[in-house]
């Protein structure tokens, strides 16, 4: 009894320094997400092409879908637009919601959305275009609902408009794996919901 | 000496641009205090440790105008704290919830503090016990004086025999 007590300090060390190892392969961006499984919340915000038209929740449920949220000013995103576009010639669905930065009014800054849209463009003729359409969300209030911290994140929707996983970071040849089975498992069998 | 009485009224003056900088309105004392305590407790999702009075990330200051809005509007602390949490996750309280996932947050100081105790308690024991047995030696060396005399009348008899030989 007494010499087993002797190595319960030994133990409680190992147990920490196991827990704190494990801490080194965790990637601290990854805290989880408060909307899977909640359906996509209520927005109305411009299609980039045509700014007169709103695109609501509504026009995003029936397939599958990934919406990427990125901008022009994120290298990381541009970088993913080629494997992207790539995942869309597999018949991935793909719609964009473009996330505008602040723009500092006192310095004489303005949005512009038709400059925006030819800015985009530019950018998809060279890089490649992933993107079914373009939400532009001026006020990142869409953006701030689904809990998005930066740029590039992507969420998967289901047929029926819920939200069924966050990825934070690019998507890449790497990970994408384990969201394309997630992603196969919704178009199979996600029909029979409601 | 000439140059820091110089640099004084500089750094006055510094002091009072920041100040005009970011002047938020407030109806009451009651919700800036409020603004200020809630923009104190919510943390950063983007930022690695940092609330979010602290940072400029974009979402940080997007929360901060988010909560300044649902201050005016009156909502209450844990109001702001639920519209964010729904957002952003318990990530975002700097304060965890007591839930099956965070116990060990309140357990593991519990355990320990209780195991420490219980080992101090048991030690205090084991020294009350070496106690008694320290008492009870000098029953012991009265034996070993009563030993030791037996052998000096021993000796001192077979000297005093001796001579006599």
């Amino acid at each position: 009894m007494r010499k087993a007590l002797f190595y319960v300090p030994l133990a409680a060390f190992l147990a920490l320094s196991l827990f704190l190892l494990s801490g080194l392969f965790s990637d601290p961006r990854d805290h989880g997400s408060a909307l899977i499984e909640k359906p996509l919340p209520a927005f109305s915000l411009p299609d980039l092409q045509q700014p007169a038209r709103l695109v609501t929740a509504a026009d995003l449920k029936g397939e599958v879908t990934l919406l990427n949220v990125w901008g022009l000013w994120c290298p990381t995103c541009n970088a993913e637009l080629g494997f992207l576009t790539e995942l869309r010639q597999q018949g991935v669905r793909i719609v964009g919601l473009y996330y505008v930065q602040p723009v500092d009014a006192s310095f004489g800054d303005t949005f512009d959305i038709n400059q925006l849209r030819l800015d985009v463009q530019d950018k998809l003729t060279e890089q490649g275009d992933p993107y079914l359409m373009n939400i532009v969300d001026e006020k990142r209030s869409l953006i701030f609902d689904l809990g998005v911290t930066g740029a590039p994140e992507t969420f998967l929707i289901d047929r029926n408009g819920v939200i069924r996983h966050h990825h934070v970071g690019d998507i890449n040849p790497q990970n994408w794996p384990k969201i394309q089975q997630l992603y196969q498992q919704l178009q199979q069998g996600g029909s029979d919901a409601p | 000496m000439r140059l820091k009485m110089l640099c004084l009224p500089a750094l006055l003056l510094m002091l009072q641009a920041g100040a005009t900088e970011d002047l938020l309105q407030f109806e009451s004392a009651e919700q800036q205090q409020l603004y200020r305590q809630l923009t104190a407790e919510l943390r950063c999702p983007k930022c690695q440790n940092q609330n979010i009075a602290d940072s400029n990330a974009v979402v940080a200051v997007d929360m901060r105008n988010k909560t300044l809005e649902l201050v005016r509007q009156g909502q209450n602390h844990d109001q702001v704290i639920d519209y964010m949490k729904q957002r952003y996750g318990d990530f975002v309280h700097y304060q965890p919830p007591f839930q099956l996932s965070t116990v060990w947050l309140w357990l593991l100081p519990l355990l320990a503090v209780l195991t420490l105790g219980f080992t101090v308690f048991r030690r205090s024991k084991a020294s009350q016990t070496t106690a008694v047995d320290d008492r009870a030696e000098p029953e012991d060396l009265s034996d070993v004086a009563a030993q030791l005399q037996a052998m000096i009348d021993e000796a001192s008899a077979k000297a005093r025999h001796k001579p006599e030989e």
